[in-house]
């Protein structure tokens, strides 16, 4: 999907746990597992923004656009 | 208070019902047999050239349409109570269900290919085949339905 989730490396730098960001984000450890390991299909606003406030990042950090190498 | 588990169990009881005629239909099958050659017979009365009594050939060709009409309508039914029992269990748009009604639309096209080649020989089988055809059609749309609904459930489902 030419949509990456970078949590893990924001989560590395601010040295926070999986299931530390998942208590701050309120959603479920399983929830947080599907945003980090590439298999959502969307995210809310509201989830995008507890990530932020958790992370004390911009969307740009954890979102990333890397196109299709077979797309024109 | 009617409810919905309520309406599933009817639901489920209406379709085991279904399985008790459908097996004791099978286990009369000798004697509606005899009745409907009788009919026919009964019905070719008068006209130059047909016999008034029932045809052996008759009886045989009745057995098959009744025996294969009547396997393909047990698989059919036991395929919608496995598919009641899976929105039971809550596991209502999954492709298992997906796969179930498409099943269940084969058989209907196949009771109405049966029905369909019995009209050669009586030509009441035509309205079965009809209603048949119509409700595999029905069902055919359903499952339609039902598959988008499994793709707009996984998509939420995975929208965090």
């Amino acid at each position: 999907m030419p949509i990456v989730v970078n949590l893990d490396v924001v989560m590395a730098r601010r040295k926070m746990s999986s299931t530390e960001l998942a208590e701050k984000m309120d959603i479920t450890p399983a929830n947080l597992s599907i945003l980090k390991t590439g298999k959502a299909k969307a995210i809310r606003f509201s989830t995008l923004e507890a990530a932020c406030e958790a992370l004390d990042c911009q969307p740009g950090d954890i979102l990333e656009y890397r196109p299709d190498p077979e797309k024109p | 208070m009617w409810n919905k588990k309520r309406s599933l169990s009817l639901s489920r009881v209406c379709v085991l019902v279904f399985i008790g005629a459908t097996l004791a239909i099978l286990v009369a099958g000798p004697w509606l047999v005899d009745w409907l050659a009788g009919t026919r017979a009964e019905a070719q009365a008068g006209i130059p050239g047909y016999s008034t009594t029932a045809d052996p050939a008759d009886r045989g060709l009745f057995f098959a349409t009744l025996y294969t009409g009547g396997a393909v309508a047990l698989y059919l039914l036991v395929q919608l109570y496995r598919l009641l029992n899976n929105i039971a269990a809550e596991k209502v748009f999954t492709d298992s269900n997906v796969t179930l009604l498409r099943r269940i639309s084969w058989c209907c096209f196949l009771g109405a290919l049966v029905s369909g080649l019995s009209v050669l020989y009586y030509m009441p089988w035509g309205l079965v085949a009809v209603a048949a055809a119509f409700m595999a059609l029905v069902v055919r749309v359903i499952k339609n339905v039902m598959a988008e609904a499994v793709v707009i459930k996984q998509e939420n489902d995975y929208t965090i």
